[in-house]
């Protein structure tokens, strides 16, 4: 068999896996489950931004608040339907990204990771205090109750899906030959008529829906949202250990680099306070022994890609 | 007018505490063009090691300096040598990364021992303040920072200037390949530079400990205040932190005053990211 057709076998069989299993496994698989979806949809995202187009954000986190605050006030305050209160998460996060993308795309490399980091932050200390979405003590998304835990999943296994589809999709498009191109020489390749700005917008933008939908989701299974949390670091810490484990600048890095994450996290959960320094500590390792993470050092070896971007 | 002239005055001060916040960060990136990440996680180190000699041995904070100055001195260096040197050569985000990694690691280990509980170092100069011209009041402790950030600046300064090792990291930032030829180790140099600006993220911290509550997660804070520092006055330029500190306290404080002291953090935050902004190389640094 050609490796294209052990590809499309296993991806079908994995979709079957996915869409079939709320119904067999135990709502603490399907738990585990929904956590590595929506894993997957925001380090593919962070993914997108640092292994691709060449922007260390250390500020994802701002989409992620946004996002499951926006869940929080339109279905709390507003009643709407709560799938679109998700989707809104994720457009008002465009908005904000859209918003600052004139001032971070003036910064470059380390200020642009400093400037993102920043201005979370400061939403961070808004949200904390604006008496609208009650200070810092945090809303409760009451009408997630009422959700039931499958329907959660189908929406985490539908944002992973989308968030991978277009990773994959944009890469194999003539914006993904830009952006590799902007990431190994962005001045050779400006002078070969690639529009910078618009490239890292456009990706930037990607980034910014997927990862406030991914939190709305998120949000839907925590219920609870409180500022410091939602707009803290730990995001990106959680999001740069699974890119790094899995393996910068590969699609599947992300999905390998989630699943152990996911994993480790629930084994360590009996050790609260020791499972950030572990986690620290592998990413160091990891950086150290093996730069390309899993699945950059398997592909090395193997020569085999299960998702490919480059034509054969 | 006088109701503003306090909060700048106090800024001021502020601001030469917050030039040693930023001065070791400016080094290490003047030199290595790598970001440490774990600055801030120094800083708050060093204020519960000065939190451990006071309770061990009952003396004034200040004398703790002389203990935690070369612990620190010898926790940069060791670092270095056996983290950061392994990847100097390479692209700039496997340093981001392992310096983000080892700052959450020093933060959790601080959680574990500490307790998130809020400490201070604390002295009798917190609640003395001097009254001047019966116009406004400035707190003591401040006027000591000022000091102690000056007298900082000032001896980096000259050693810089004045000494080998001075000489020999300064041609290591210039001119890699020259200063190798001319017989500079720059691993060591490098790992000398982490110790400096580990004592200088000492003394902030020990500074930070006596005038305001730390907690084991402050390194954050702080680590972002020293990139305001650093941002706002211009990397790699001395004159340049020492403004930059000024202009950040200043900022912070009138700020505070005007919105309201929720807001003191936004407001330093805000002018940090105008000055990316317009002008990314900072106020007084050259492109």
């Amino acid at each position: 068999m050609s490796p294209n057709r052990i590809r499309l076998i296993v991806i079908i069989f994995l979709l079957a896996a996915l869409v079939i299993l709320p119904h067999l496994a135990s709502r603490y698989v399907v738990n585990v489950l929904l956590l590595v979806c929506v894993y997957v949809a925001l380090a593919s995202m962070w993914n997108l931004l640092a292994g691709y187009s060449g922007m260390v954000s250390l500020g994802q986190q701002m989409f992620i608040g946004l996002g499951g605050y926006t869940l929080a006030v339109f279905s709390l305050y507003y009643g709407v339907p709560i799938f679109l209160s998700v989707f809104l998460g994720g457009v008002v996060s465009v908005i904000l990204a859209l918003s600052i993308s004139m001032s971070v795309f003036r910064m470059k490399g380390v200020y642009f990771a400093i400037g993102t980091w920043v201005i979370a932050e400061a939403l961070g200390i808004c949200f904390s205090n604006w008496g609208y979405v009650r200070y810092g003590m945090g809303l409760f998304i009451q009408p997630a109750y009422r959700l039931s835990m499958v329907s959660i999943y189908y929406g985490a296994v539908i944002t992973c899906l989308v968030s991978l589809g277009l990773v994959y999709f944009l890469l194999r498009s003539k914006l993904g030959l830009a952006l590799m191109a902007i990431r190994d020489d962005d001045g050779a390749s400006e002078a070969l008529g690639v529009n910078i700005f618009r490239c890292k917008l456009t990706c930037f933008l990607i980034g910014a829906f997927i990862t406030g939908t991914a939190a709305g989701i998120l949000y839907l299974n925590t219920i609870f949202i409180q500022p410091f949390e939602a707009f803290g670091i730990g995001w990106t810490v959680k999001l740069l250990f699974i890119v790094i484990i899995g393996g910068i600048g590969t699609i599947a890095g992300p999905i390998v680099g989630a699943i152990i994450f996911v994993l480790l996290q629930q084994f360590l959960s009996e050790y609260v306070g020791y499972n950030l320094i572990i986690l620290g500590g592998i990413t160091i390792a990891v950086i150290f022994f093996a730069p390309t993470g899993i699945i950059g050092t398997l592909q090395k070896k193997w020569g085999f890609e299960l998702l490919p971007i480059r034509r054969q | 007018m006088a109701a503003y002239l306090e909060p700048i005055i106090n800024g001021v001060l502020l601001g030469g505490l917050y030039g040693v916040v930023g001065i070791g960060l400016s080094m290490v990136f003047g030199i290595m063009r790598q970001v440490n990440l774990a600055h801030g996680e120094y800083m708050i180190l060093s204020s519960y090691f000065s939190l451990i000699f006071l309770h061990l041995l009952g003396v004034h904070p200040l004398l703790t300096l002389f203990l935690v100055l070369p612990l620190m001195f010898l926790l940069g260096y060791a670092i270095q040598i056996s983290l950061f040197n392994r990847i100097m050569q390479k692209q700039m985000e496997p340093f981001l990364m392992v310096s983000f990694g080892l700052s959450i690691i020093l933060q959790n280990a601080l959680l574990l021992i500490f307790t998130p509980d809020a400490r201070t170092l604390k002295t009798a100069l917190v609640i003395k303040s001097v009254n001047v011209f019966d116009v406004f009041n400035v707190p003591l402790i401040y006027l000591v920072n000022f000091t102690v950030g000056l007298l900082v600046l000032v001896l980096l300064h000259q050693f810089m200037k004045r000494t080998y090792l001075g000489w020999a990291i300064h041609a290591s930032s210039e001119d890699l390949s020259g200063a190798r030829l001319m017989g500079i180790n720059p691993k060591k140099v490098y790992a000398v530079a982490m110790g400096i600006a580990a004592v200088t993220a000492a003394v902030s911290g020990v500074l930070i400990g006596m005038t305001f509550t730390f907690y084991p997660h402050s390194g954050t804070q702080y680590l972002i205040i020293a990139f305001g520092v650093v941002i706002i006055g211009g990397l790699g330029s001395l004159p340049g932190t020492f403004l930059g500190g000024m202009i950040l306290g200043i900022s912070q404080l009138v700020g505070g005053r005007v919105i309201g002291p929720g807001f003191q953090l936004l407001s330093g935050y805000i002018i940090l990211l105008v000055v990316l902004t317009v002008r990314p190389q900072g106020l007084l640094g050259r492109r």
